[in-house]
């Protein structure tokens, strides 16, 4: 950590030589790209399948050899997302509702929208902005340290409104990622 | 002719596209339903997690302290009745008063008081009616839970210890550490004889036998 530039430089460098196994690593990516670059050239079918199988191949081997660790990193990022969703900090929650408003003031200003998108969304938005403001006249009611999140979520009414907010909120998103797939979708059929 | 062959294709597009969404709705359920108890244990944990952090802002808070550590107690349980324990567990309210740590099993759980009524194996690590709060000098803090595979079994690694590793109890701002000096099976009668040095502050932790029906483990530990 408190290396200088240099030193990080000439880390970095030496990373792959270490052992036997950083080499034959690099090797293999360096084979494996060597293939990519030169059948983009010949645009041979078989051997884009076999690369395909190739590294298909080397990952299931990586997730074999380290399953116990891929599963604990696995699990790790399922507990960040659930401490996100049920106890989310205050920066993840402003986030949120900077998200929340971004997405309303584009509804509002676009003018081509199917007036139900736009009903929809104005309803989710407002309902998760006005949440996440009472969320935060609660909080300078109680007197509450928005820092720590066990201060925040020690409160039972901060967390039921906090997470009536995020459920709004995941259901704005899926709403607005379903509907761009379906619009984008629906132009293209238009367009043939 | 050439129409109505358009019009076969159309329909038998029509109905490959809707069987191929039905299959994906069944694929998605699918996962969920694969995916619903790994799901379910994480985010236990991850309340649990908030439940412990509470526990120690309220004692950072009344002590001026800091405290890092858990608690245990057991039994065995089934999959029937775990189940029934989650609902239990939803519905319940409680703060603990401490904490068992057990850093080689990565056990990290919060006990409530004896007189709550959480202070129940079907709810949390339970401390028996026969124990001392660990601030006793010379006292047996006796710890119960289940082991096993549901949700409950808290205890479910202690087979893992061996002579020599230690635990830690956070109670009242103050951590008591202790070396676990004696492990022994006892047949499942209802009740357990509990054999320490009188002299020495323990920490008793009682859960089922690992793969076995009829015998329950107690692991003793000295305070070091």
């Amino acid at each position: 950590m408190d290396l200088s530039l240099i030193e990080q430089l000439l880390t970095f460098i030496t990373l792959p030589f270490q052992s036997f196994l950083t080499i034959e690593i690099l090797l293999i990516f360096i084979i494996l790209y060597i293939f990519l670059l030169y059948n983009e050239k010949r645009q041979n079918k078989k051997v884009k399948i076999a690369l395909i199988a190739l590294i298909i191949f080397f990952f299931s081997l990586l997730v074999f050899y380290f399953q116990e660790d891929i599963i604990n990193v696995l699990s790790e990022i399922v507990r960040t997302v659930m401490r996100c969703f049920y106890f989310p900090n205050i920066i993840f929650y402003i986030l949120t509702a900077i998200i929340s408003l971004v997405i309303l003031i584009y509804t509002m200003l676009k003018k081509n929208l199917v007036k139900l998108n736009k009903i929809i969304t104005y309803t989710l938005t407002i309902i998760h902005l006005y949440l996440f403001t009472n969320f935060i006249s609660l909080a300078i009611s109680m007197n509450l340290s928005l820092i720590d999140t066990a201060n925040i979520y020690q409160h039972d009414n901060m967390f039921v409104i906090v997470l009536v907010s995020q459920i709004i909120f995941i259901i704005l998103i899926i709403y607005k990622v379903i509907y761009h797939f379906c619009y984008i979708r629906h132009e293209k059929l238009k367009n043939r | 002719m050439w129409l109505k062959d358009q019009k076969m294709q159309r329909k038998s597009r029509n109905i490959k596209s809707q069987l191929s969404k039905v299959g994906f709705f069944f694929l998605i359920v699918g996962i969920l339903v694969f995916l619903s108890t790994p799901l379910r244990i994480l985010k236990d944990e991850v309340f649990e997690e908030m439940r412990l952090a509470i526990f120690q802002l309220n004692i950072n808070e009344n002590n001026n302290t800091t405290i890092n550590n858990v608690n245990t107690e057991n039994l065995e349980v089934t999959v029937e009745n775990n189940q029934e324990a989650e609902e239990n567990d939803k519905k319940a309210n409680y703060s603990y008063i401490g904490e068992l740590s057990i850093p080689k099993i990565n056990l990290r759980r919060g006990f409530v008081s004896k007189e709550s009524r959480y202070n129940n194996i079907e709810y949390n690590v339970t401390i028996a009616n026969e124990a001392d709060y660990p601030d006793v000098p010379m006292g047996n803090f006796i710890l119960m839970a289940h082991s096993g595979n549901a949700y409950i079994s808290f205890f479910d690694k202690l087979y893992r210890l061996e002579i020599g590793d230690e635990a830690s109890v956070s109670y009242n701002a103050n951590t008591y550490n202790y070396r676990l000096t004696n492990i022994y099976n006892q047949a499942k009668t209802g009740t357990v004889a509990i054999y320490r040095d009188p002299t020495k502050k323990t920490l008793t932790l009682i859960t089922c036998t690992h793969n076995d029906d009829y015998n329950q483990t107690i692991y003793i530990f000295e305070e070091i």
